[in-house]
């Protein structure tokens, strides 16, 4: 145990190394899908705070991106805050949306709270789409300006990989952090056996609702700092789709566990982007890739094999009757 | 006034289609216990079989049904051996992301057999119309919303007066109970979720003759509006999922009387937010196998 | 350790497979062959490039998605377009090269191509997007590259003056707009109250606002204004919504597959109403979707490919064989958007630069197209006569009984 957490620090140092050398030595096509593995690796991250950690079932995290990306975009088109500001106003935008969500949400269980988060993602898509006085509507926002540090033009994505790097780094010390204090255990709690968690008084809504929270706060992040990446903004981006695509990631790396949809983003990056030479064949070997990946390793290829996540749980629990019968 | 007369008869058709297509999900969830999204692909799939047959066989609306129902029973077989066989002891999201990889090959590859053009439905149905007072109705809502009576007739007699009925109402009961008393389990999972998949294909081609049109990418939206009703519904009671179905339909075309028409997609939404707020489970009793 | 362990050999895959890929990208070229032996990529800013040595250009085209149809026209014309001109001896003497990319419709996909794009130093300039939001995207990452980008299509008129780099040949859709009110709503038909359905996209809203000034200064009244997002298949609301507020003209802003779903829909709710359609721009697939229903429709369209001149029935019959399908204007300009780029590659002689191409496509003076005349304005866009067409018989007839010289 003790090598092991040796090993992580050195790992950990020794990626951050490489992540941070990396950009300056790559083309910026490279540095490009650099940019899109790191951003999608805080999306995923935080996606799996609420589904891997406190067993909640968001498939619609798209939605709170899309509310940070607009707040940012707005902000930075409009009034020329900070960059650093933009980001901030936009995690906690996607925030107290999220915590208008959990209220009727911690009513709800299981698939039920899949299809809420699927329904704000469509009202949320749908709305920045029709609101054209506030998000430009079917036009997005276009021309944001690039952020500026000490006076270097963050605008080539060799640049900017280091803003999604920061991100990433921030959220994946933070998250351990928290994961390791009482409210994190209070989620993981949850999400092994609600009726224990509450019957040691672990208070379900308030939880669930700061995890989500939690959760969204990062997506909102993400999504701010993707307009000025983009330079362009619009409400299709944030349709099911890129709900399903974060949703593949944190699943393929391994729900439940930090370093999973990470590697999950980077996987899923760079396989899609190998897979350019097949054309219109590349998004079935994509989906191809996922179907083989749930029947091989369902817990993902980081899963741990003992949690409620992998199925091993179930098992334990079949003696209870009825109420278990359901998967899950 | 007249006018909104006149969307809610719309609604109303539009909704039976809504409902057909709930009424296959709902018969799915019920008896597999897990939520699907590759549905809107079979539904496509159902779609195109009737087109090609309409095409190359024959301008028989009733060979359309069949062979919208053949191919996406088909697909429901698929479906079952690929998303579900091997994952019902295991935790839900893995067959729902299975779903989600199957409905992304399927369209796919569908855009790449069938072209991703969008295709001219061939018109099967002699169009007339019928003057009631201020609303005109034509033959195409006529004979779709009769179909829809016809087939959910169908369907109950099927599911009450058989033998293969009452083994899908156990399995959707209790699966366990339904073991104990000598039914094979996964077969009858098998059957329930091909018949609800055939059914969610012939809603498919009702759909694809009621817009003339069809493309690959048709599955989604739909697949999402099935889904919607169905949840109101309560996920597995049948007659609530077509209820569910055909109240999204009339709340869509009214609410779009006085809202941007791209807003529709949202009010089926709100919908299911409000009953989802005020009856958790959804609009039937709280009863068989939820997921 | 073991987990431990598998991180790293997924990072390590992950690296090697990114490795892999990066630097050969190109998924295909026209002219079939594998060009990995391409000269490095400072040759073609070089003086003394060898003669034969490939000039390589970048198309971006939604193959997939909800414009695939279109993609695949870009693919096919561009392909027909820099087959010819090789066969010809390409630019002075060196054969163009088109790689082909895949933007599946999407304004980001198409953004995230923009800037490998730009970091490959062979690649001279791009040919592409299809839809205005996605080459409005793509502007400023093109520009503060110093890279053309040449739309065939976007017709925005946002979109040519955000910054130098942008060039496109559909003709403004403003100016279209304004004609197809003036002339076709308002001379040709002669209708005082219409109702506009229009596309809730870049495109849609330019060509309604345009319109609605028209009106008010033409003093027509316009009863219902209703949009629709794009894609959408059940009409039959927003139409009765229409119907409602008994118009005597119906005016649909929708590009062909939209507007042959709307047709469609009129004849089923047995609506006897007279339609004109900005964006159906002679379509075939209008009649192949719409049929019966599409008859007497009235367009207007820039390019009307006419079967009796040798040429064009010629070019048609080529570009049905490549694709199994018929065109729209849309495959035309793209055909002629790959001879306008090799023209200005023509004008910069033997040392092509991307600067080079700007300069060449800004001089271009007047061009004459396959599908009409081509002169960019200092914006970089162009001005483009606007024809009536009406579907008669199942196919379209160009339409001269108006006051034609107002426009």
């Amino acid at each position: 145990m003790k090598t092991l957490r040796k090993y992580r620090w050195v790992l950990i140092c020794l990626l951050l190394a490489v992540a941070l050398i990396l950009p300056q030595v790559i083309s910026s096509y490279l540095a490009g899908i650099l940019c899109r593995i790191l951003l999608f690796g805080t999306l995923a991250g935080s996606l799996n705070v609420i589904n891997g950690y406190s067993g909640q079932m968001n498939i619609g995290h798209a939605g709170f991106v899309c509310i940070g990306a607009y707040t940012g975009a707005i902000l930075a088109t409009r009034t020329g805050v900070p960059f650093v500001l933009q980001l901030v106003c936009g995690g906690i935008l996607a925030s107290l949306v999220a915590w208008v969500l959990s209220k009727p949400m911690q009513r709800l269980k299981g698939i039920y709270l899949a299809i809420i988060t699927m329904g704000f993602c469509e009202i949320t898509r749908i709305i920045s789409l029709n609101w054209v006085g506030l998000t430009g509507g079917p036009l997005g926002i276009k021309n944001i300006p690039a952020p500026v540090f000490f006076g270097v033009k963050f605008n080539t994505p060799e640049r900017y990989a280091y803003i999604f790097l920061a991100i990433l780094v921030i959220f994946t010390f933070l998250t351990g952090r928290v994961l390791n204090s009482r409210v994190g255990r209070a989620w993981i709690s949850i999400r092994e056996d609600d009726l224990a968690a509450r019957s040691l008084g672990v208070k379900l809504g308030h939880y669930r609702s700061i995890n989500l929270m939690y959760g969204a706060f990062f997506a909102g992040v993400c999504g701010a700092a993707m307009g000025p990446y983009y330079r362009y903004i619009a409400s299709d981006m944030f349709s099911m789709d890129m709900s399903f695509n974060i949703l593949s990631m944190v699943i393929l790396g391994g729900q439940g566990t930090l370093i999973g949809p990470i590697v999950g983003a980077a996987i899923i990056n760079t396989v899609t982007e190998a897979f350019r030479f097949a054309q219109e064949y590349r998004m079935v070997l994509y989906a191809v890739i996922i179907i083989a990946m749930m029947w091989i390793r369902p817990q993902g290829l980081i899963g741990v094999s003992n949690s409620m996540l992998s199925g091993r749980g179930i098992v334990k629990k079949r003696g209870r009757g009825q109420k278990n019968e359901r998967p899950a | 006034m007249e006018y909104i007369l006149i969307q809610f008869v719309n609604g109303l058709c539009q909704g039976s289609i809504y409902a057909l297509m709930a009424i296959g999900y709902a018969s799915i969830v019920g008896v597999t216990g897990l939520v699907t999204f590759a549905y809107g692909e079979v539904m496509m799939i159902g779609a195109f079989a009737a087109y090609y047959t309409f095409q190359y066989f024959a301008d028989q609306l009733l060979v359309g049904i069949l062979a919208s129902f053949a191919a996406a029973a088909c697909m429901g077989f698929l479906v079952y051996k690929i998303c579900y066989e091997r994952f019902f002891d295991k935790p839900r999201h893995i067959s729902l992301i299975c779903t989600i990889g199957f409905s992304m090959l399927v369209k796919n590859l569908a855009q790449i057999l069938f072209g991703a053009n969008t295709k001219a439905m061939p018109s099967v149905i002699q169009n007339f119309f019928l003057d009631i007072g201020p609303v005109r109705i034509n033959a195409v809502q006529l004979i779709i919303v009769a179909t829809v009576i016809g087939l959910s007739g169908a369907l109950y007699l099927l599911f009450n007066k058989t033998q293969a009925g009452i083994r899908l109402r156990a399995v959707n009961q209790s699966r366990q109970a339904a073991a104990l008393v000598g039914i094979n389990v996964k077969r009858t999972i098998l059957f329930g979720n091909c018949l609800g998949c055939g059914i969610g294909g012939t809603a498919g081609m009702l759909l694809a003759i009621y817009y003339q049109s069809l493309s690959p990418t048709i599955g989604s939206t739909f697949g999402n509006k099935a889904f919607a009703s169905a949840v109101a519904g309560g996920m597995t009671s049948i007659p609530w999922a077509a209820g569910g179905g055909v109240l999204i339909g009339v709340i869509e075309n009214i609410g779009t009387a006085f809202l941007p028409n791209s807003y529709r997609d949202v009010f089926a939404f709100v919908f299911l937010f409000i009953v989802l707020l005020l009856r958790p489970e959804g609009l039937s009793k709280k009863e068989g196998i939820r997921p | 350790m073991k987990k431990w362990l598998s991180i790293v050999l997924a990072l390590a895959l992950c690296l090697t497979a990114l490795a892999g890929c990066g630097p050969k990208t190109p998924p295909e070229t026209t002219d079939g062959s594998k060009d990995t032996q391409a000269p490095p990529s400072q040759a073609s800013g070089t003086e003394g490039a060898p003669a034969a040595s490939e000039l390589k250009f970048a198309v971006l085209a939604p193959i997939t998605g909800n414009y695939a149809e279109f993609g695949k026209a870009f693919e096919v014309a561009t392909k027909m377009a820099a087959d010819e001109i090789n066969a010809e001896g390409g630019v002075n003497g060196r054969p163009i090269s088109l790689t082909v990319y895949d933007t599946k419709g999407d304004a980001t996909e198409s953004a995230d191509i923009a800037r490998q794009l730009v970091g490959q130093d062979d690649i001279m300039g791009v040919i592409g997007d299809f839809s205005s939001t996605a080459c409005m995207a793509d502007a400023p990452i093109f520009g503060d590259a110093g890279m053309v980008l040449l739309s065939p299509t976007a017709s925005h008129s946002d979109f040519t003056p955000m910054n130098d780099y942008m060039f496109s040949i559909m003709g403004r859709t403003d100016d279209e707009s304004r004609f197809f009110i003036s002339s076709l709503v308002k001379d040709y038909k002669g209708a005082d109250n219409i109702g506009i359905i229009y596309t809730n996209s870049d495109w849609g809203n330019q060509c309604n606002s345009s319109m609605m000034d028209q009106a008010a200064k033409d003093g027509l009244t316009v009863v219902a204004d209703e949009p629709y997002t794009e894609g959408e298949i059940d009409f039959t609301n927003v139409l009765n919504k229409v119907k409602n507020q008994n118009p005597e003209l119906l005016v649909l802003i929708m590009q062909t597959v939209d507007c042959a779903n709307a047709l469609n829909a009129i004849a089923q709710m047995g609506w006897d109403i007279d339609t004109v359609c900005q964006g159906a721009s002679a379509s075939q697939q209008v009649i192949e979707l719409a049929g019966e229903n599409a008859e007497g429709l009235c367009s207007t369209t820039s390019f009307f490919i006419d079967e009796n001149v040798p040429r064009e029935k010629e070019w048609l019959d080529k570009f049905v064989a490549g694709a199994g399908f018929t065109p729209t204007v849309h495959a035309a300009v793209a055909y002629d958007a790959v001879y306008i780029m090799a023209e200005a590659a023509k004008s910069c002689g033997d040392n092509v630069t991307r600067e080079g191409i700007r300069e060449g496509l800004a001089n271009l003076g007047e061009y004459i197209g396959f599908t009409g005349p081509i002169e960019f304005d200092e914006t970089g866009a162009i001005f483009r006569k606007v024809l009536i067409v009406q579907i008669e018989n199942g196919t379209y007839v160009r339409r001269t009984d108006y006051n034609y010289g107002n426009q």
